[in-house]
């Protein structure tokens, strides 16, 4: 338990390295320079394909990636990176392009910020999203459901004991609904919890997440379990049969 | 007479009738005419010249005399003997034969009919001459295109003017037919652009017709090609204008940041964040007024009408609180649930933007009352609020893109972009829907969308 709180105290001074893709280079300096006193280290690409020759070469703990870029777009980007990094991705989309928004978080983007957003809102999602995942471990023991074996230490998850791949995001709400199973869990509690922030009007992030989640559980061949949907209120995970 | 097509079809009946009549007419007058002429004949000279070739020269004398006969006679002239055979052996037409077969007792045998009295003479409508030795040869004289009295024989008569009048109706009906159903398909074919569907042609359905309909087809599609690009490069140029404009919007609110960090929070840091949040509000919403009017691949799905609004209603709600306008509150009680075919999302901005104009008009402490009702082909949605309502004859221009009431113009630099409505209505459209507003007994605005299920 010490160790692990050294280790939370050592978080919060390193400075973590963040890599941005965004044409927009002046964007970039700006922002550079706008979290830098928070410890957040900004490295800037112009094109989709130097932010995955970056992200290959370097060992970032973030992605922020505009989904408007000229040559190979965002989502292309975050398609070729999911099939081998779970690394955290926090995607820049215009304000009204619904569709984007939910292809990105389809395709396995942690958390959205419409462009122009509030620097001060990047900053805090960045923060919430390195919280999550150095907060992850500490939390210890496995959390089990029918065939679902969660464990936080590892940062892993399996069905049947054949092991099931999650973004950060999901196995945040996951372990969620795990440790609340048979109780039905707010959207806003588990927007606080996985997200790090509290939900917002029009704000479905949550349901895109949970419906992916859904998927790649039925997938692995979850009959025992199922997430359900409470109107208006939240989600439950309920064992079956 | 509204339709073309049946003004068409009995114009051109009519004009074929007239001139079946016309020429039914003339036909009548002309063979009056040679019946006339044939009756004089009679008492002629030629029925003298004939008895006078019989006196002097006998059969034969009447036999040459008839061969002689001039061939520009407008009639032909038969003489027929006791045997009833041409003296030049030509084919008797079977009227003359007839008639002569119902004259013959009379007038051939030159004896009476059995009960007939002695002194009675019976009229003799032919004319005949006798010869040297008591023959009686009986003339006819007949119009040359005999053929003429066959087709008009009074039994075929009414059965030849149906036919006519059938014939002429089908020719007319397939003219008339002709000429509206392209008229016809333009007529869809523009209906279909005016809603929207900037795609639609109408050239394939013409075939190849390359007569003036089908050279009209072909530049309506050049029309229809013409405003398709210009639609779609208005969608383009306004995208493109939104995106370019949020660039330096979102530059704006970095440099802003920074500044506020070295500077301090001044008022006027606040001042410039909130200008910035409205233009990028108002591109949005410029933004999302032009894409409804974009073609998408999208398809229709069904949507529960009472989920979808529950769920705008509790973001409004949500909005209001963060907002700050806490003390209005918004009911929905849902008794139906009607499902409707059509794009959620576009229909789930309408209400919103219904729903967030009617609060933000609404007064402190009122409420605003949103209805959903199903009936058998439609279902309404009404959104009241308690506000002032506007003034009746600005009730149409309400769903104009920046329209203000005049009410609405010191409340318009706090509220909304002016696009709100506009965009509720094009929403409302693409799925098939209309809006309309007007005021509820107590004054306030009423906004009611109709959906066909």
């Amino acid at each position: 338990m010490t160790h692990d709180v050294i280790v939370m105290m050592n978080d919060a001074n390193r400075a973590a390295s963040i890599l941005i893709v965004d044409d927009d280079q002046e964007l970039g300096e700006m922002l550079t320079d706008f979290l830098a006193p928070d410890h957040l280290e900004l490295t800037a690409c112009l094109s989709g394909e130097d932010g995955l020759k970056a992200l290959e070469a370097g060992n970032y703990e973030l992605l922020i990636l505009d989904i408007m870029l000229p040559g190979i777009s965002g989502l292309e980007v975050l398609k070729r990176l999911r099939q081998k990094s779970d690394i955290p991705v926090i995607m820049l989309t215009a304000r009204g392009d619904d569709i984007d928004r939910i292809i990105g978080l389809e395709f396995g983007a942690d958390d959205y910020l419409a462009k122009p957003f509030n620097p001060r809102e990047l900053a805090a999602r960045i923060k919430a999203i390195l919280r999550r995942a150095s907060t992850g471990s500490r939390r210890s023991g496995r959390l089990e459901l029918g065939a679902i074996t969660l464990d936080p230490r590892t940062h892993r998850v399996t069905v049947d004991d054949k092991p099931l791949r999650l973004t950060g995001t999901e196995f945040e709400i996951l372990r969620c609904l795990l440790e609340t199973a048979g109780e039905v869990v707010s959207k806003d509690q588990l927007n606080e919890r996985a997200l790090g922030r509290r939900l917002l009007p029009f704000d479905r992030s949550i349901d895109t997440h949970i419906s992916n989640l859904r998927g790649k559980l039925e997938q692995a061949g979850t009959v025992n379990a199922s997430i359900q949907n409470q109107r208006g209120i939240g989600y439950m995970l309920i064992p079956g049969q | 007479m509204r339709s073309l097509l049946v003004r068409i079809f009995l114009s051109f009946w009519l004009i074929i009738a007239i001139t079946i009549g016309f020429a039914a007419l003339g036909g009548y007058y002309y063979s009056e005419q040679i019946r006339q002429a044939i009756e004089n004949y009679e008492v002629s000279d030629t029925v003298i010249a004939a008895s006078t070739a019989l006196d002097t020269k006998g059969r034969p004398g009447l036999e040459s005399w008839l061969k002689d006969l001039p061939s520009k006679y407008p009639v032909t002239v038969f003489i027929i003997d006791q045997n009833g055979i041409d003296l030049l052996r030509r084919h008797v037409p079977p009227r003359i034969a007839r008639i002569l077969r119902r004259f013959a007792q009379h007038h051939l045998s030159g004896s009476g009919h059995r009960r007939e009295p002695r002194n009675l003479r019976p009229a003799r409508p032919l004319t005949q001459l006798v010869g040297p030795n008591e023959e009686v040869y009986t003339l006819f004289v007949v119009p040359k295109r005999s053929a003429y009295g066959e087709w008009l024989n009074e039994q075929t008569k009414p059965l030849m003017l149906l036919f006519a009048l059938l014939v002429s109706a089908s020719v007319s009906y397939a003219l008339a037919r002709a000429i509206t159903r392209p008229v016809h398909k333009f007529r869809q074919a523009t209906v279909a652009i005016a809603e929207g569907h900037l795609g639609t042609r109408v050239a394939d359905s013409m075939g190849k017709r390359r007569d003036e309909i089908g050279l009209l087809a072909r530049d309506f599609d050049s029309m229809a090609d013409k405003l398709q690009r210009a639609s779609e490069q208005q969608v383009e140029l306004t995208r493109n204008i939104s995106h370019e404009l949020r660039s330096p919007l979102a530059r704006l609110r970095v440099a802003l940041e920074l500044a506020r960090r070295q500077a301090g929070d001044l008022p006027e840091f606040t001042r410039i964040e909130t200008e910035a949040e409205r233009l990028d509000n108002l591109i949005g919403q410029i933004l999302s007024y032009s894409r409804l009017e974009a073609r998408d691949q999208e398809a229709p799905a069904p949507i529960n009408l009472a989920e979808l609004i529950q769920d705008v209603v509790e973001n409004v709600r949500f909005e209001c609180r963060s907002d700050g306008i806490e003390d209005v509150t918004v009911q929905f009680d849902p008794t139906e649930e009607p499902i409707i075919q059509g794009f959620a999302g576009a229909l789930g901005s309408a209400i919103e933007n219904v729903l967030r104009n009617a609060v933000h008009y609404s007064p402190s402490g009122g409420a605003v009352t949103v209805q959903l009702r199903q009936s058998s082909n439609q279902a309404t949605i009404t959104v009241e609020d308690q506000g002032s309502g506007i003034p009746d004859d600005e009730l149409e221009n309400i769903f104009e893109p920046f329209y203000r009431t005049r009410g609405a113009v010191a409340a318009a630099a706090t509220h909304g972009t002016g696009l709100g409505l506009a965009i509720a209505k094009r929403a409302v459209r693409k799925n098939s829907g209309t809006i309309q507003a007007d005021l509820t007994s107590h004054g306030g605005l009423r906004i009611e969308i109709r959906l066909p299920i």
